[in-house]
Formats: C-alpha cells, sequence, structure tokens
C-alpha cells in the first residue's frame, strides 16, 4: 500500500520552485522539493573564478547530462550536443538553481506585455498570442515578490514604467559608482531619461539576511551576505523553517507517472549520489525545472494514456520556447581621457551602475515606425580577472605575449574601465524555437535528452539593432573609446521561457491560466514555461511573481480537498 | 563548429589519433614526457622580467599538471595537451627546450601559423593565466603576485579549498 506523504511535491528549487514551497509550507501543508543538484550553503560560497565560473561546479558534466543544439547552417538544421560544443544550457543545478547566480536586475513587465497582439497587432512568422491574464492580476504578486525576494530600488514616473500599488520600494537602492554622475549627464545631453535599476539584492539587512558587501563579484557567483534574493536565501530557508517542507537535494526526476488520465500518482527519481530509484506520491505535482527541462520532463513522461507527452493533448508542449535577449555592447572610459569623475572614483570596486532605459520600450517615431522596443541596462564589464586577461591576448590576429602582454595586461587593467549594455526585447516565438526529445542521445540517468532547435525571428535582430545604435551613443557621449555592439540571433540560455503557454484554450496551450494541466488535473508548471511572449526585460521578476499567484490558486485547491 | 573538430582541424599529422589517457596515473607518466616542453612554452609566454610574475616563479607547470590531471577535467583537453606538445617537440626535432629565446619565437609563432599549434597554444597560454589570476589556494598566484601585478584583486571570501573539494 502507497503512502501519499506530500501534499505537494515540486520539481525544482529554484526561483518559481521556491515561491511555491514558501507559499504552501506557510500555509501549514506539506510540501516536498525535489532538487538534481546538491545543496551549497551560504558560507559554503566564494568568489571563486575558477570553481563557479570556468569549471561545472554547479552544472552538470555536459558528457554525463546535456542537451542537443539544433541549428540552421547554410539553410539546413544541423544537430550539435553540448558536449561536443561546450555551449551549456544549464543554469546552476543546486539548491535555489540560477537565481542564486542571478545578476538580479529585475523589472516588471509593462501592462501592454500581457496583450502585445492586441496592442501591436500579429506579426508574420510570428506566434504571438496575448496573455489569458492582466498586468492588474499580477500586480498583487509582483508587490509581494519585491517584498519577499527583496527588490530594491527607487520608483521613478516613466510612461514605460508600470504602475504600482505602493509608493515606492522598501529597499533603496543598491550604492552605486560615480560613473552614474556620467552616464546620467550623457543621458541628459541626448534628451535621454536614465532610471535606476531595481535589483534583487538588498541594500538593507532583511530578518536572517544581511544588506550587501559590494564584493565586486555579484553575477555568476553565490552571495555570501544572503543579500541576493535567491529562492534558497529568500524562499526556501524561511519554507524550512515552517517544518511542513522536505528539501530533497540530489534527487534527479525521471518522470511523472499517471495511472488514470487526469492525474499523477508519483514521481520516478533517482537518488544522484546512490543510485536508487524510488516512488513520490502527492496529492499535487507543480513542475518547475526551468522552461526546456520542464517540457522534457513531461514529454519523458508520455504513456499509453498521455502518448505524446503529459499534458499535451494541445501539441504545443515545448513549442514557442522564448529567451530573454536583444543584443550588448560595450565601450572603454580611460584615465587620460574621462570627463565629470575622478579616475580614482571610477575604479572603485564593488559599486553598482544601477541604471535602465525604458525610453524605447514603445517606439513610435514619425521617421522610424511604430513598433515593440526594448529595455537597456548598463553595467559595467565583468570584473573576473582570468575571463578579462584571456580577452587581451590577441593584436592584429596573432598572440600576444612576452613582456608585450605584461603591458597589454596592466595597461589595459590599470588605465581603463569598460562599461556596458545590455538589451532585452522581445523573443519573438516562432515556429523553429522549441524543445522536443532527441532520439538517439540519452543522459546518465538513461533519459532521452532534451533537443532545441533555435531560431530567432528577423524582428529581433531589428530591434535590437536599432536600440544598441542609440546607446553606442550614450557611450560615446560619456567619451568611452572603441564603442561597438554585438546583435545575434543566438540566444542566451541563462533565461528560458516557453514550451507549455497558458491560455483558456486547451486546444492552443498546455496550461490554464491558473498555470494547471488543462488534462491533468493535479498537475502546475510554474516556472517561466507558461509564457507566451517574454516582454522586454530581463523576466525573473515575472517568474517569481506568477509563482506567488499560481501557489495562491494551489492553496485554494489544496483547502477544497 | 564541434569542439573535438575545432581541436583536431589542421593536425600537422593530419589524421593523428588522441591519445588515450584513460587514467591519472597513465597521464602522470605521459606527461613526464613533455612536462619540460609545456613549462619551456609557459615560461616563453610569461617571462622573467615582465610586468606581471612569470611562469617559472609561480610555478604555473604544477598548476597545469594539477588541473589537467584530474578526472574532472575534460578528457579530451587532458589529451590535447598532451598531444600538442608531442607535436612541438616532433616539429622542432626534439631540440625546442635548448632553444635561444629568439629561436623559440620564431618556433612558436611558426606553430601558431597552423591551426592545431595556435589552439594548442592558446590552451597553454589559458591554463598559465588561470594559475597566474585565480585563488591564491590554487598555488601559482603567490602571495597573489597575480593580482597585485594587475590592481585587480578576487572578491572576499576567497576560496579556501580548491574546486576539486567542494
Amino acid at each position: 500500500m502507497t503512502t501519499v506523504k506530500y501534499d505537494v511535491v515540486i520539481v525544482g528549487s529554484g526561483a518559481s520552485g521556491g515561491a511555491v514551497a514558501y507559499t504552501l509550507a506557510k500555509a501549514g501543508y506539506k510540501v516536498a522539493v525535489l532538487e538534481k543538484g546538491r545543496l551549497l550553503k551560504r558560507e559554503e560560497f566564494s568568489k571563486d573564478e575558477l570553481a563557479y565560473c570556468r569549471r561545472d561546479i554547479v552544472t552538470p558534466s555536459l558528457f554525463d547530462e546535456y542537451h542537443v543544439i539544433e541549428e540552421r547552417v547554410d539553410g539546413k538544421w544541423e544537430s550539435t550536443p553540448t558536449y561536443d560544443s561546450g555551449w551549456s544550457f544549464w543554469n546552476g543545478n543546486v539548491v535555489g538553481g540560477s537565481s542564486n547566480f542571478m545578476s538580479g536586475m529585475l523589472h516588471r513587465m509593462h501592462p501592454d506585455d500581457f496583450r502585445l497582439k492586441s496592442k501591436y497587432g500579429a506579426i508574420e512568422g510570428a506566434n504571438v498570442v496575448d496573455w489569458p491574464i492582466s498586468y492588474e492580476e499580477m500586480e498583487p504578486y509582483y508587490l509581494q515578490a519585491e517584498e519577499l525576494v527583496g527588490i530594491s530600488g527607487k520608483y521613478q514616473k516613466h510612461p514605460a514604467e508600470p504602475p504600482r500599488s505602493t509608493a515606492d520600494f522598501t529597499q533603496p537602492p543598491t550604492n552605486e559608482n560615480a560613473v552614474v554622475k556620467l552616464l546620467d549627464k550623457s543621458c541628459r545631453e541626448l534628451d535621454i531619461t536614465p532610471l535606476v535599476t531595481p535589483r534583487a539584492v538588498l541594500s538593507r539587512d532583511k530578518g536572517h539576511r544581511n544588506a550587501c558587501y559590494y564584493s565586486n563579484f555579484c553575477g555568476s557567483y553565490g552571495c555570501s551576505s544572503g543579500a541576493k534574493g535567491s529562492s534558497r536565501e529568500a524562499l526556501l530557508m524561511p519554507a524550512l523553517a515552517t517544518g511542513n517542507l522536505t528539501l530533497k537535494s540530489n534527487t534527479y526526476v525521471k518522470s511523472l507517472h499517471t495511472s488514470r488520465k487526469d492525474a499523477v500518482d508519483y514521481a520516478v527519481v533517482v537518488d544522484t549520489i546512490s543510485g536508487k530509484e524510488e516512488k513520490i506520491y502527492a496529492k499535487m505535482f507543480v513542475v518547475a525545472a526551468q522552461a526546456h527541462e520542464s517540457a522534457r520532463l513531461l514529454l519523458n513522461s508520455a504513456n499509453a494514456l498521455h502518448p505524446n507527452g503529459l499534458g499535451n493533448s494541445s501539441g504545443e508542449l515545448g513549442k514557442n520556447l522564448v529567451f530573454s535577449a536583444g543584443g550588448s555592447g560595450e565601450g572603454e572610459l580611460h584615465e587620460d581621457s574621462l570627463k565629470e569623475i575622478k579616475f580614482e572614483e571610477l575604479m572603485q570596486t564593488g559599486l553598482f551602475v544601477n541604471r535602465s532605459i525604458l525610453d524605447w520600450y514603445f517606439i513610435d517615431h514619425w521617421w522610424d515606425g511604430k513598433f515593440k522596443g526594448g529595455s537597456v541596462e548598463f553595467m559595467f564589464e565583468h570584473q573576473n580577472i582570468i575571463s578579462r586577461a584571456r580577452k587581451n591576448n590577441e593584436e592584429n590576429g596573432k598572440m600576444v605575449w612576452g613582456t608585450v602582454l605584461g603591458e597589454k595586461l596592466t595597461e589595459r587593467f590599470t588605465k581603463s574601465k569598460k562599461i556596458r549594455f545590455e538589451i532585452f526585447n522581445d523573443w519573438l516565438p516562432n515556429d523553429n524555437c522549441f524543445v522536443s526529445l532527441d532520439k538517439n542521445h540519452k543522459d546518465k540517468y538513461g533519459m532521452p535528452v532534451g533537443k532545441l532547435r533555435l531560431e530567432g525571428h528577423p524582428q529581433d535582430l531589428k530591434v535590437g539593432k536599432y536600440i544598441a545604435k542609440k546607446c553606442e551613443k550614450v557611450l560615446e557621449e560619456m567619451g568611452a573609446q572603441n564603442v561597438y555592439s554585438s546583435v545575434s540571433s543566438a540566444p542566451p540560455q541563462n533565461l528560458v521561457a516557453g514550451g507549455c503557454r497558458f491560455g483558456n484554450d486547451p486546444k492552443t496551450s498546455v496550461l490554464n491560466k491558473y498555470c494547471q494541466s488543462h488534462d491533468v488535473a493535479n498537475l502546475f508548471v510554474a516556472d517561466a514555461s507558461f509564457m507566451p511572449t517574454g516582454g522586454s526585460v530581463p523576466y525573473t521578476w515575472t517568474i517569481y511573481a506568477n509563482a506567488f499567484r499560481v501557489a495562491d490558486h494551489i492553496k485554494k485547491k489544496l483547502k477544497a480537498l | 563548429m564541434q569542439r573535438r573538430h575545432f581541436l583536431i582541424l589542421g593536425s600537422l599529422l593530419g589524421a593523428s589519433p588522441y591519445i588515450e589517457a584513460k587514467a591519472q596515473s597513465a597521464f602522470s607518466k605521459k606527461f613526464e614526457n613533455v612536462k619540460s616542453t609545456i613549462a619551456a612554452v609557459q615560461e616563453h609566454m610569461f617571462p622573467q622580467g615582465s610586468k606581471i610574475p612569470s611562469a617559472r616563479e609561480m610555478n604555473t607547470i604544477r598548476f597545469l599538471f594539477e588541473t589537467v590531471e584530474h578526472k574532472s577535467y575534460d578528457k579530451d583537453i587532458r589529451a590535447f595537451v598532451l598531444e600538442g606538445a608531442q607535436e612541438l617537440i616532433d616539429r622542432e626535432k626534439g631540440k625546442f627546450n635548448t632553444m635561444t629565446a629568439a629561436e623559440k619565437e620564431k618556433a612558436l609563432r611558426g606553430f601558431e601559423e597552423t591551426n592545431y599549434g595556435r589552439n594548442w597554444l592558446s590552451r597553454i597560454m589559458t591554463l598559465t593565466m588561470e594559475g597566474l589570476f585565480s585563488a591564491p589556494v590554487y598555488g601559482s598566484n603567490q602571495k597573489e603576485a597575480g593580482w597585485k601585478a594587475l590592481s585587480a584583486y578576487g572578491g572576499e571570501p576567497k576560496p579556501t579549498v580548491r574546486y576539486v573539494a567542494l
């Protein structure tokens, strides 16, 4: 006889898994979080560039677990396993997931991002649809995420800034490098409005978490003060304190089992240390494994009742992957030509740039036309020392070594600093961007790996290039040298969404408006899989907010049982 | 381009086979045969008298060996490090280590002209820079000399154990 030990089993412990676990554990329900990776505690993190940025310490070895990437080359689709290319699509497989390693630049999506098709119309070759919910329905959860995760910032009224139900952030912005004086002035000269970037980093102590200590190594690293609003620090630790959460790390989920059509009975899991397999029963199951892996798990859960994958009566499972992308660029601020601020101020380490531009979120220009644009974040070049040194050992196509290399590196590190911008515009969903199961490749647990066909829409490149040109002008106004930008259709792998889009019609969507499977009543997908479109911002805040919304609904369902 | 193809493309030996390094002990033995050549290349790239610490002074050959030898390191690159060194030895008829600095420069620039040689030299440079500029716990950024030279310091907390022990 089987025992249902848990009310809810959650697959994945990242931003969305943490938000659901927090809500339900606080409400008194028995919850198990299944995480493939191990638990790294706050005190175990260090600023070890080799470990966290150059080796597979927090992600699986690509020889054990990988994806197959399908790209169009010279008009033909070519497949490459990531163990061959090194292009990893893992993003932090430890307790707390990739939220441990985020830079934390967050924005709410704009109300028009929820009704992109209605507002801007259909785009040929893009599968754009409106969301089945409005910004107003999401707003309370944006606020909940802001307060629980600890997002610091300063509200400034702006046409592209979404409305808020509170006047301002409870956490003021993190401390800023003096370069913002130069950046702000340069923007104003160009009639551009710079805004303070909301950041999932505490500027003040909050409960068991200490304020940021400005380590200079934030993105890509775990936080040693608890300031970063990772799922582990902000949500799982308080959830564990309730006594209602069982955190099962080193637990790989192979599939979800259904013995009848409308309900999951148990998860089939493997202990990654011992290799022992077991079944974990619950009343409800929440998948939150990151978009491409969530779709893979449901596809790998196919059986006679669900021949095309669990909850895939629509045939939409895995389709319409989207990314948080747009392009980037940079320029060099040199000691001998620096304006407005002292070079010593520029070189002060650890402080944030904290500036965004939303002026081009919606383009409506007499010459350029009317179309959806994007947002821009400014930051210093990542301060990793090895990677910065490594980028400066070539000249005119030849490697530089010897005393010349010594001169070049010391000049580069001590006489200038690079400032960057990153653009985020909609990655338009299209028929050539999806995840399926690879027929030939299996991971070390014997499960078929995800095969990701990746292709952007031409409009994405057009928008990215349009904004990049404007950002280059900002850097030039700042006096930066060697300014350039790069806009490409290759997606960044750190923020994946879509694959289980939500909607009101079971024929065209995998999930309903509460991210509950249309087909399987006790199955929810809480991560970014639900997103039919990704907005023109890094959407981690939306992932947190939506997971709180989904958790509220699950709570009501559990109460009604 | 696929990584394995990238590594072997342009090999001077054409279809030269991968060296199988099935066990760490086997690797250690093979490494001994090419150790002095790799060290000589590192010392040419990072010589004494430069504004950054020298490979010899910082014992970067030890870092390279410990890194590449460990089971967590990519087995193809491990084999590539050995194979490339042997190619350089063969190409220079076993005389590379005893060459003058000018002769080494000519030999390495010639090696760099080939895709294979360039990839190998790039790998050796990466492994050397990783030693010089990683946390002191890894052994080749002694007393933070690499960081001091660049006025760029790793963040706090610094690691107290190497990643292989995490």
